[in-house]
């Protein structure tokens, strides 16, 4: 049963983003214009969004600044909703969207990691498992582990985030760019986390502008332009495809 | 496990979360201070000490001012500094809520949580200060728990409707600062509420602090049960705030993740 299902499926997903038309940040410019300016305006982020996908698939999203693969990841995560189309996802998700989200300079590691346990969902016995695995995988010291966030390199911070989304392994995990502040050793640790994540059949959706990672991780993959899905298959297609758009010659 | 997205409405499964985010906060205030929440009741005792000065010789018709004062002077800057905390809750958390499907209302409540948590413990060594200037507890103090607890419903509206507005307007904070001077010294706190000529007393009356004022000292100063007509007024201004912050927040939260 579970296997005929898709993870994720998106139908003909839109979402608007209401912003504020004149870029008025305040209440009294809002008030001497009153009248000439509304509020707030649709700006059409995303435009009919079909995607399915898999079970055991890593699936990469590739596009422009600004094409909307962060909101297409923010929809997956369930922060955004549409406005037209469905979204349905199957099992729990950990989203990774932001290096260093939810940590509060100020507390240690191991605050930080109790609190954004309880930032995505977990309960007593997550909130141990969390912990748990932040000292075993993320390869900060205890030292490491008692000091403010503050201190932290941009690396030891996507050390702490990474083990804290992935420590209750997830069948979705959504990666948004932060992969690339870990040091070498670091990156090959998580790429491996993802390799056994998916063996256990979990699902996992990279955002990224490297392609060589995307290629070298994702099973499938796909280009996004202006909101739309314009191309999705292998990732060196869909690589092939990126480059067009950016007026890269493809190297051979 | 099958989810049909989103996932951000506050639903009782998001009570480990209220508490986490209200214990961060009130971490946080004490983080790095060697007095700890000492510091809660300094800005009031600073406060204490002018009315003292001051006010105290020119209201002789006050029994006990000093009690009077202290009480109103606690229950006003909960007031200020959780309407205060409440209206940047969303835009500083903005990273967050615009990663994890975490229902944006948890970090306006986790502050009034945390506030309500510093109010409990500033009770401990108020209770010894008013008993310094001659207060004894009764059975009847412990009604102070309901007036609070409207008192809390009172602010949570006012916090959540100026949470939303300040996630469109970024002056909303500097509007609120302004204000709450203007608020201090229309709602009785330094002087008795009889200094308030009669024929301007409605205007007073409009004033939903002067009621919550009212109740606290009832209980708190005079240890008698409040009469009905200050319970329901007080409650009144209760259930219209709540009823305007959660409007102003079902209407504006579509837009709250393009504009953080």
């Amino acid at each position: 049963m579970e296997e005929a299902l898709h993870r994720i499926e998106a139908r003909g997903l839109s979402v608007d983003y209401l912003v504020q038309r004149h870029g008025s940040r305040s209440i009294k410019e809002y008030i001497v214009s009153l009248g000439s300016k509304r509020l707030l305006e649709r700006k059409r982020i995303l435009t009919g969004v079909d995607l399915s996908i898999n079970a055991g698939e890593c699936f990469g999203i590739v596009g422009r600044n600004g094409s909307g693969k962060s909101t297409l990841l923010r929809v997956l995560a369930g922060i955004v909703e549409p406005v037209e189309g469905t979204i349905i996802t199957r099992g729990t998700l950990a989203p990774m969207l932001g290096l260093g989200v939810g940590l509060e300079p100020e507390l240690t590691g191991i605050e930080n990691a109790k609190l954004c346990a309880a930032l995505m969902g977990c309960d007593r016995s997550g909130t141990q498992r969390t912990l748990e695995n932040v000292r075993s995988f993320s390869g900060l010291s205890e030292d490491d582990l008692l000091m403010p966030v503050k201190r932290y390199s941009s690396g030891m911070m996507a050390r702490l985030g990474f083990s804290i989304a992935t420590a209750n392994d997830p069948d979705i995990l959504l990666v948004d760019e932060v992969l690339a502040v870990g040091d070498a050793g670091f990156q090959r640790k998580c790429y491996e986390r993802i390799g056994a994540l998916k063996r256990r059949g979990g699902t996992v959706v990279l955002v990224s502008h490297s392609l060589g990672e995307v290629q070298r991780l994702c099973d499938r993959a796909a280009c996004m332009e202006q909101g739309r899905v314009v191309k999705t298959g292998h990732p060196h297609e869909v690589g092939v495809h990126y480059h067009g758009l950016l007026g890269i010659p493809v190297a051979p | 496990m099958e989810t049909v997205l989103p996932a951000t409405r506050l639903r009782r499964a998001h009570t480990p979360l209220l508490l986490a985010l209200a214990w961060k906060n009130v971490r946080l205030r004490y983080k790095s201070s060697l007095l700890g929440f000492v510091w809660t009741l300094l800005n009031p005792l600073l406060f204490l000490g002018i009315f003292l000065l001051i006010f105290g010789q020119a209201f002789p018709q006050v029994p006990n001012y000093a009690v009077f004062a202290l009480t109103g002077l606690v229950f006003w800057t909960f007031f200020s500094t959780v309407s205060g905390h409440m209206l940047g809750a969303l835009v500083e958390n903005a990273n967050v809520l615009k990663s994890l499907a975490v229902p944006p209302l948890a970090f306006p409540l986790g502050q009034l949580l945390a506030g309500l948590f510093n109010l409990a413990l500033s009770f401990i060594p108020l209770a010894f200060i008013l008993a310094w200037f001659g207060w004894r507890p009764s059975p009847a103090h412990l009604l102070i728990v309901p007036a609070t607890a409207l008192f809390a419903l009172f602010i949570s509206g006012i916090g959540l409707g100026l949470c939303a507005l300040n996630v469109y307007f970024r002056d909303i904070g500097l509007l609120w600062s302004a204000l709450l001077p203007a608020f201090f010294y229309l709602t009785p706190i330094a002087y008795p509420p009889e200094l308030v000529p009669d024929r301007l007393r409605w205007v007073a009356e409009l004033n939903p602090l002067y009621h919550f004022i009212t109740l606290v000292r009832a209980i708190i100063v005079e240890g008698v049960v409040p009469s009905p007509y200050v319970w329901v007024t007080a409650s009144l201004f209760a259930a219209v705030a709540l009823g305007v912050g959660m409007t102003l927040h079902n209407l504006l939260r579509r837009g709250y993740i393009a504009n953080y």
